[in-house]
């Protein structure tokens, strides 16, 4: 089926997947690496995709979906439409804190095209945290893959206590009502 | 499109754990098959199908280093990690249920209306809300105790630390208690402050008050005098009026007794002046 759905599947002993969705392959493959080479003490297995809906003839061999992350570039419109065209196919609970939002190549000013203001607005839309990173800078990319282990971690469901719908209630700013 | 590998250990376990267990996770899994056995190659990379163009799907999967712990596919079977695989397992449960619950819940969702939604979340956010505040203060609660503690375990070795401790804490109730003083100090000037203050007010608003009875009263008396001073004049009209009438008839009676008394008055001067002047009326002047 076209749309991602997060608890059809079971889930796979002690381990977290992760699906990153954003046109720049490049980037995702190197974030990718950097995630693999985290300590942590569940396995790890990262889906890249373009865009969404997901090819369906792998569906049977993927293991169901703990994290989607989106990955905007600030220098390209192009990736903030492709992203906006691919929230449609993910079902309405996966926004209840498994769906985050990456952008990235903040590092450089004058390129952007894309308003930080919108990106905002797409997360609080969506109800989704928004990091904002650089992954050209060494420190920076392995700082975002510890973040995105620790939340892969809570979404899978590692940490007893503590579950995705808490990124949700923690991204409420106290100056609302 | 070559198939992805990545050779990397989990570097926290020692021994690592399996991947694709073959017990909790029947159906889904049928592609990773070869994987239970004991070649450790990773199973999970079938080669990418790019079949539609714009859309691709590449799967990354550590090889776990099964190979470092050395055979066995079951790898670590330790109390510790059979007890975190059995919380995870837990926890993922309790997100299950709740999504079922969820699910359940929509049945009835055509009759509700957004406002009992909405309402309702404002209400589940104030609790929130209140929980986080509690949770803070007894946090809070809880972490003093702990440092009394602390300083009290401390103070039972008596060694320099605590001496300086000792008398620190000295010094400080030294200066809570004069802060306690002036501060008392400060609430007594204060309040005969307002004490001032409000006898201030009280005597002005008294100095208004008179100031405004004043030309009511000088009114008052002058009415009064203007009153006096009709009454007066009416009495006077009034006793004026009896003497005229007095008068007229004192004369009335004069002439009368003349008339009567047959004399001839016109012969005699003095008579007739009396006469005639009896004959004048009394009259205003």
């Amino acid at each position: 089926m076209a749309v991602l759905r997060p608890f059809d599947k079971l889930p796979k002993l002690n381990s977290g997947v992760l699906l990153f969705v954003g046109s720049d392959e490049e980037l995702q493959r190197r974030l990718a690496e950097t995630i693999l080479q985290e300590k942590k003490d569940f396995n790890i297995n990262i889906h890249l995709a373009t865009s969404l809906p997901l090819p369906s003839e792998r569906d049977h061999l993927r293991p169901r979906i703990d994290l989607v992350v989106f990955m905007i570039d600030i220098k390209s419109k192009y990736s903030l439409k492709n992203v906006e065209t691919s929230l449609a196919y993910v079902d309405a609970s996966y926004f209840l804190g498994k769906v985050c939002f990456l952008v990235t190549g903040v590092g450089r000013k004058n390129d952007c095209s894309i308003e930080t203001n919108a990106v905002c607005k797409l997360g609080e839309a969506y109800c989704s945290p928004v990091l904002f990173c650089e992954l050209e800078l060494e420190g920076v990319r392995v700082a975002t893959a510890q973040r995105l282990v620790r939340m892969l971690g809570i979404c899978a469901g590692h940490i007893p206590g503590v579950s995705a719908l808490s990124f949700v209630s923690l991204m409420r700013k106290s100056n609302d009502d | 499109m070559a198939a992805l590998t990545w050779d990397m250990a989990p570097a926290r376990a020692p021994t690592p754990i399996p991947a694709p267990a073959p017990a909790p996770a029947p159906a889904p899994t049928p592609a990773p098959a070869p994987a239970p056995a004991p070649t450790p190659a990773p199973a999970p990379a079938p080669a990418p199908t790019p079949a539609p163009a714009p859309t691709r799907e590449l799967e990354l999967t550590p090889a776990s280093a099964w190979s470092q712990g050395g055979g066995g596919s079951y790898g670590d079977v330790s109390v510790p990690t059979l007890l975190r695989l059995r919380d995870r397992m837990k926890e993922q449960l309790a997100e299950y249920e709740t999504a079922i619950l969820a699910g359940q819940e929509n049945l009835f969702g055509h009759g509700i209306e957004e406002n009992f939604i909405q309402s309702a979340t404002q209400d589940l956010e104030r609790d929130i809300e209140e929980a986080k505040v509690s949770f803070q203060n007894k946090m809070l609660a809880l972490q003093r105790i702990q440092i009394m503690d602390a300083l009290r375990n401390k103070f039972k070795q008596d060694d320099e630390d605590s001496r300086m401790i000792l008398e620190t804490m000295k010094h400080i109730v030294l200066l809570s208690r004069t802060i306690i003083d002036y501060q008392q100090q400060v609430h007594q000037k204060e309040e005969q402050l307002i004490n001032l203050k409000r006898e201030r007010l009280s005597l002005k608003k008294r100095g208004g008050e008179k100031l405004q009875q004043i030309p009511t009263m000088m009114k008052r008396q002058k009415e009064k005098q203007a009153s006096v001073n009709v009454i007066e004049t009416e009495k006077m009209l009034k006793k004026l009026e009896k003497e005229r009438q007095i008068i007229t008839i004192i004369k009335n009676v004069f002439q009368n007794v003349i008339i009567g008394s047959r004399v001839n008055w016109a012969e005699d001067t003095s008579l007739k002046a009396i006469v005639l002047q009896l004959e004048k009326n009394v009259h205003f002047q």
